[in-house]
């Protein structure tokens, strides 16, 4: 307690009587490693997060409702639609109905009958336009044309990879079709039967399921497609609070609507290489941000070395007339605490003021996302301990080299 | 009463190869409430002496005792703890800590020994009263004179108590004004805290109140003579100066307290 008095008098004191533009810029390296350590993990898990949450919005909602795994469609999925009703909580949902076909295009040009037709294999998607547009504001992604209007009929929307115009930059990834436009008239084929349609719109989001699917009216789905039970393929549901969605569900299996469909949270719902690779950004961020630990605390190690050295004799002076060493490295370690308290605050303060808000509402624009920062406070709080940790071992050790030096030998400035 | 008995006391430093024999065989007994001076040219292992004396440094050969403790036994941290509660220091380049103020020099040894903060703080002021600086507490050592920091080294050499006061060249970088003050001082101490004073000097000028000179030469004690000083018939016990000098310092600041209000 004696110790740790005096090393709290001594430290304060050398902290007050630095240079302030020094003990400025000290602050300032150690408010970098900070924000490296938070930002480097922070962005590489906000451009999954910001993936995460563009498919939340765009596609898959809160909560997502999908044929069991022995069945082909959702069973009863009138009665499942009524029994929705029932949740206050729920603010928007879409029944949808999903199947694969062929679209051809420029089949009307095409005048030698043996070259090669132009045609995609593509995903259809038979919507409720009201539906569909309330739950994922679809028709905000529309880049060329115009949205479905309800009850009408022969109009698609194209999602922007089977367009060849807007799926180039990808190569060949993508099975597009050529030159298309809204207004260019399609021909999309369902085992024996094929439809005509006019290009409506064409679509494009951050999230692959948008735009590596077609959209038509779910009437015209079910003729095509023969799909008369209206048992759908997918339903999903948005809630007013989206963190309620795991009580919700769990609700909803309760009432007995998990005997005729899988009910899943978005979170269950997410592939699990999505996750898996979410893990795998954050350790690699960590693993970078370590580096500037290990950077910050040589860079306090040689602070405290420097000072220490330069006080080597006062060091020598405060033992001979007894101040115990523990005192005088607790002295050094307080500075080193300091330090790392002061530049973790001013990162924090940036992290959680500046950098989370600028980033939400001008994200990184990532191909596959809009990414942002992601910092939640506990995964930060450990990242502080941490960071204070090392650092004041970082202070710790060249004081006590310093401090456990021949007293006279200090005192007379002797090797 | 022996307070420093040290026997046949050899230091030798190694650097490699070489080696230099520094102390050859020194013996010495200084009495409770002496004021000896150690003398002697450059080199002649003066200083050498006094860090043995002080434990500052272990004897390659001899024995120390110091109040009766063998200090040439003592681990490091038992020698820190010994020096805290024995023995005070004057280092003649006044070896205070810039960071701190003059009171807070002061208070570093009173803190170490568990006084409590108030008290320290009440302690090292009168200290500081008794030396002269009434009105410099707060003020850093740069902002002192070179004779004002030898006196708030030797308030804060004071300030624990000590049972011997070591001061190696404590006017070496003073100009003569300044270390005269500084002697006397220390005369004024010895006579009124009847303290064990062992001062290495190479200076005679400053040697008026000791009352014994050792010179040294090439390792060894040439001369041991008593010097004559006046005594002073009424001679108070640390003690008793201490708690004198509080009084006066606690008139001083009600006298400062009522001219303010």
């Amino acid at each position: 307690m004696r110790s740790f008095r005096i090393g709290l008098l001594l430290g304060i004191r050398q902290i007050q009587r630095a240079s302030i533009w020094a003990t400025i810029l000290i602050i300032i390296v150690m408010t970098l490693t900070f924000l490296n350590l938070i930002a480097v993990s922070g962005v590489l898990v906000g451009l999954l997060e910001g993936a995460e949450r563009a498919v939340r919005e765009n596609a898959l909602g809160d909560i997502i409702i999908s044929p069991k795994d022995a069945e082909d469609h959702i069973l009863e999925t009138g009665s499942l639609i009524q029994e929705l009703g029932v949740y206050p909580e729920i603010t928007h949902f879409s029944v949808r109905y999903s199947s694969a076909g062929t679209l051809e295009a420029n089949y009307k040009e095409r005048r030698n009958l043996g070259a090669e037709r132009d045609t995609a294999s593509v995903s259809v998607t038979g919507i409720d336009t009201v539906r569909e547009d309330s739950m994922t504001h679809l028709s905000e992604y529309i880049v060329e044309g115009e949205y479905l209007d309800p009850n009408e009929e022969g109009k698609i929307l194209l999602g922007a990879y089977y367009v060849s115009q807007y799926a180039e930059q990808y190569g060949d990834v993508f099975d597009s079709i050529e030159d298309i436009h809204p207004g260019d008239t399609v021909r999309l084929t369902a085992g024996d039967v094929s439809k005509e349609f006019v290009v409506k719109g064409i679509v494009q989001s951050k999230v692959d399921d948008v735009n590596l699917n077609t959209y038509i009216p779910e009437r015209e789905f079910r003729r095509i497609f023969k799909r008369y039970d209206r048992n759908a393929d997918q339903i999903v549901i948005r809630l007013s609070d989206s963190s309620s969605n795991a009580p919700i569900k769990a609700s909803m299996v309760a009432s007995g609507l998990a005997e005729y469909a899988k009910i899943q949270t978005f979170e269950e719902g997410l592939p699990k290489f999505l996750t898996d690779i979410k893990n795998t950004f954050d350790l690699l961020g960590t693993f970078i941000g370590s580096i500037g630990i290990v950077v910050a605390s040589i860079t306090i190690f040689i602070i405290i070395f420097i000072n220490a050295l330069s006080r080597r004799r006062h060091i020598g002076i405060l033992k001979a007339i007894g101040i115990e060493r523990t005192a005088i490295e607790i002295a050094y370690v307080l500075q080193a605490g300091f330090y790392a308290l002061s530049g973790s605050i001013v990162g924090a303060l940036l992290t959680y003021t500046v950098l989370i808000p600028y980033f939400d509402k001008y994200p990184i624009n990532f191909p596959f996302s809009d990414g942002i920062l992601v910092a939640d406070p506990e995964s930060t709080f450990i990242k502080f301990a941490v960071l204070f940790f090392i650092t004041l071992i970082a202070g710790f050790l060249p004081a006590w080299l310093i401090v456990r030096q021949n007293t006279l030998n200090s005192i007379l400035g002797r090797k | 009463m022996n307070i420093i008995d040290a026997k046949d006391i050899h230091r030798t430093f190694v650097t490699g190869e070489l080696s230099a024999h520094i102390l050859k065989g020194v013996s010495i007994k200084v009495e409770k409430g002496e004021y000896i001076a150690i003398m002697g040219k450059s080199g002649a292992g003066k200083s050498t002496l006094m860090y043995q004396l002080s434990a500052l440094d272990h004897p390659t050969e001899g024995t120390i005792l110091i109040d009766g403790v063998d200090v040439s036994t003592l681990s490091e941290s038992e020698q820190t703890a010994f020096r805290l509660h024995t023995l005070g220091y004057v280092f003649q380049d006044y070896a205070l800590v810039p960071d701190l103020s003059a009171r807070e020099n002061v208070m570093m040894p009173l803190l170490m020994r568990g006084i409590a903060w108030n008290s320290a703080e009440q302690d090292a002021d009168t200290m500081l009263d008794s030396v002269g600086l009434e009105h410099k507490y707060s003020n850093l050592p740069n902002q002192l004179s070179g004779g004002e920091q030898q006196r708030v080294a030797i308030a804060r050499a004071l300030a624990g108590e000590p049972k011997i006061l070591f001061a190696d060249e404590p006017t070496a970088n003073l100009d003569s004004v300044s270390g005269q003050q500084v002697i006397d001082l220390l005369g004024k101490l010895h006579k009124e805290y009847n303290l064990t004073i062992v001062m290495v000097t190479h200076e005679d000028e400053y040697t008026k109140d000791v009352g014994r000179i050792i010179t040294m030469e090439d390792g060894q004690i040439v001369s041991d003579k008593k010097h004559t000083t006046k005594k002073n018939p009424t001679r108070k016990t640390a003690s008793e100066t201490i708690a004198k000098t509080k009084k006066k310092s606690a008139r001083k600041r009600a006298t400062r307290t009522k001219k303010k209000d």
